[in-house]
């Protein structure tokens, strides 16, 4: 494993230097040893361009790699030992499971003795043991990319693991069971893994740092806590969370911010409410049915109530906007008229789309 | 109902075997009359309708010099077609598999229009050609020899290999490569270790395709060859004469479509088993 380095990496597949024609953004990124990382983002904003330039299936345009201290930009993919998981699983269909597992060993010149303990040993981990003389093309969707990932793990000394969707073509059943094997065998093996998704429950299952990206930049990384606690922009609001974090249009006025007319209280030092047009973010998950007036209660209305079996999604009318709020399943669910509470310290001030520093 | 499709389905299979192999049957019972079976009428079965004789199979091999010979042809048929069939797969697949990945360009043509231009070398009328290959080969010293037909036939064949193959590869999607890079293959290795043992069944159509198109060709074997080389079309024709000596035709042309039964056979099993069906997806 090793600690990667991006610096000033950026790519533009038209050549051109203009900030629409960037892929990827220049950017600099550490990716420390032994830490998993997810990337998150739509489709289009960059995510595969930057696996594809740490494993040099793609040659930036600008900008240098590092594998710990040896600069790797030149290097081509087969001498950067770095395992890829496509999105579709990608196998040898005229070899073998077996063969298919021991092609990068074979590539490497080990001894055949070595290759087959090692490849028993890795495919036993994967549950493919029984499968190692079968041709790789009979085998299911969830097998096969079980045999990509297969590929990556019999090197012992790959310097990182990039994922890039591996679980899109799987069926949902089956990827409860491939992510928490992958999620076992990263435990197991202290992988410095990348792994890229648009599924904010995977990033967060398997991440311990998170970066969410967005046409070509990365827009908020850090780890998922602190992404759902402390969205950036209001995209990376929308983006993280189930459902996403709530957005009302407000304004600054002195210390407070005025929403619908009602003055909230927030954890902002005074000075640090801006004045003018803002926004209020809050999430789902904090806000809260009171029975009595009070500080930061608001009149509402209950529109609809969506159950999710654990939790229900009560979507509420107030101050002439719509908000969503998420309750576990034991708390009652007012109907109709309801008094809605902003939690001062969970409320977030976004200015041009922009968070609001609390300090 | 289904027992009356299952009907009709053999019935449909049954009349286009007997359409396919009637000639073949005609032509099998004729190389075995003599003169005198095939002028007097139709007759369809022997020692009933005719007395078969080996006349017509002995004539093809006639060693006493005044006759034909086709045994001869037959080897320089085929090494002149399994000798350019080898040479354009190998140079068409690795021409296909540029073509295919990597991008090339020189003023206004791209990838496409290099494929184009190898395709476009079949849309004249070998007429056309001619000449040329014939000014070319003089001009070589290759006239009327193995040699200068296997390089015509390359000219002739490469393209079929090319067309066939850039098609191939491109339905070979590119992350195999990149995977096998990253399990540590060079761009070439790849290519030769992964690539191609994937698209197995495209390289075999192709070869098939070279194969009968340089099997059956005349026209070029006959315009560039005078009297030390023969090729087998050419040598069929040659048994020729004021009579037509129909059983020895029919002997020679069973002998001549023979190989390609052969292949048929051979190669029905590659391209059944779709080694490449699952490689992705």
């Amino acid at each position: 494993m090793a600690q990667i380095t991006l610096k000033q990496i950026g790519h533009s597949y038209s050549g051109g230097t203009r900030p629409g024609d960037y892929a990827l953004c220049p950017l600099d990124m550490t990716w420390h040893d032994g830490r998993t990382y997810a990337l998150l983002g739509p489709s289009g904003c960059g995510k595969t361009t930057m696996l594809n330039i740490v494993s040099g299936i793609v040659t930036p345009s600008q900008g240098r790699v590092w594998f710990d201290q040896r600069d790797v930009t030149g290097l081509p993919t087969a001498r950067r030992n770095i395992a890829q998981v496509f999105q579709f699983p990608v196998i040898y269909g005229s070899k073998t499971v077996y063969q298919n597992l021991a092609f990068p060993l074979v590539c490497r010149k080990w001894a055949s003795d070595r290759i087959r303990r090692k490849v028993g040993e890795i495919a036993d981990l994967l549950d493919l043991g029984a499968k190692l003389g079968k041709p790789a093309r009979g085998l299911t969707a969830d097998e096969k990319q079980l045999i990509s990932l297969g590929r990556g793990l019999v090197r012992e000394d790959v310097s990182a693991v990039l994922m890039d969707e591996p679980l899109t073509v799987i069926d949902p059943q089956m990827k409860f069971h491939l992510r928490r094997k992958l999620k076992e065998i990263n435990d197991r093996f202290k992988l410095t893994l990348v792994y890229v998704t648009h599924d904010q429950d995977e990033a967060m299952t398997f991440a311990s740092e998170i970066l969410v990206m967005s046409g070509g930049r990365v827009v908020q990384s850090g780890p998922p806590e602190h992404l759902f606690e402390f969205p950036q922009t209001t995209y990376v609001g929308y983006f993280i969370g189930s459902p996403a974090m709530n957005f009302l249009d407000a304004e600054g006025q002195g210390d407070r911010a005025v929403f619908a007319g009602i003055p909230l209280t927030t954890a902002y030092p005074g000075d640090r409410v801006p004045q003018g047009a803002i926004r209020i973010g809050v999430r789902p998950e904090y806000l809260e049915f009171v029975a009595t007036a009070g500080e930061n209660v608001l009149a509402a209305m209950v529109v609809d109530v969506q159950d999710h079996g654990g939790v229900r999604i009560v979507e509420v009318e107030v101050g002439g906007a719509r908000v969503k709020v998420k309750l576990a399943r034991e708390k009652p669910v007012p109907e109709g008229p309801a008094l809605l509470r902003l939690p001062p310290g969970k409320i977030r001030l976004y200015r041009d789309g922009e968070l609001v520093p609390l300090d | 109902m289904p027992g009356l499709y299952r009907t009709l389905k053999y019935a449909a299979v049954l009349l286009w075997s007997a359409f396919v192999v009637a000639p073949l049957l005609w032509a099998l019972t004729t190389s075995f009359k003599t003169i005198n079976g095939v002028t007097g009428g139709a007759t369809y079965i022997p020692w009933l309708d005719y007395k078969p004789s080996l006349e017509g199979w002995r004539e093809l091999f006639n060693t006493s010099g005044t006759g034909v010979n086709i045994g001869q042809p037959f080897i320089d048929s085929a090494i002149v077609t399994l000798g350019a069939s080898a040479i354009s797969l190998v140079l068409g697949t690795l021409a296909a598999y540029g073509l295919s990945r990597f991008t090339y360009r020189a003023g206004f043509i791209r990838n496409r229009d290099i494929v184009f231009f190898f395709i476009s070398q079949r849309i004249m009328p070998p007429i056309v050609l001619a000449i040329p290959f014939f000014l070319m080969l003089k001009f070589l010293g290759l006239l009327d020899s193995i040699p200068g037909l296997i390089l015509v036939y390359i000219a002739l064949l490469l393209p079929i290999a090319v067309w066939v193959m850039v098609d191939f590869f491109n339905n070979v999607p590119r992350e195999i490569d990149e995977m096998a890079m990253l399990d540590g293959c060079t761009p070439i290795g790849a290519f030769i270790r992964v690539v191609l043992p994937n698209s197995l069944p495209g390289v075999v159509v192709a070869g098939l395709f070279c194969i009968i198109f340089g099997w059956n060709d005349f026209f070029f074997a006959f315009t560039l060859t005078f009297t030390r080389t023969q090729l087998l079309p050419v040598a069929i024709v040659a048994l020729n004469s004021t009579v037509t000596p129909w059983w020895s035709l029919s002997a020679s042309s069973l002998i001549s479509v023979a190989p390609l039964v052969v292949v048929a056979f051979l190669v029905e099993k590659f391209l059944s088993r779709g080694t490449l069906a699952g490689a992705i997806r």
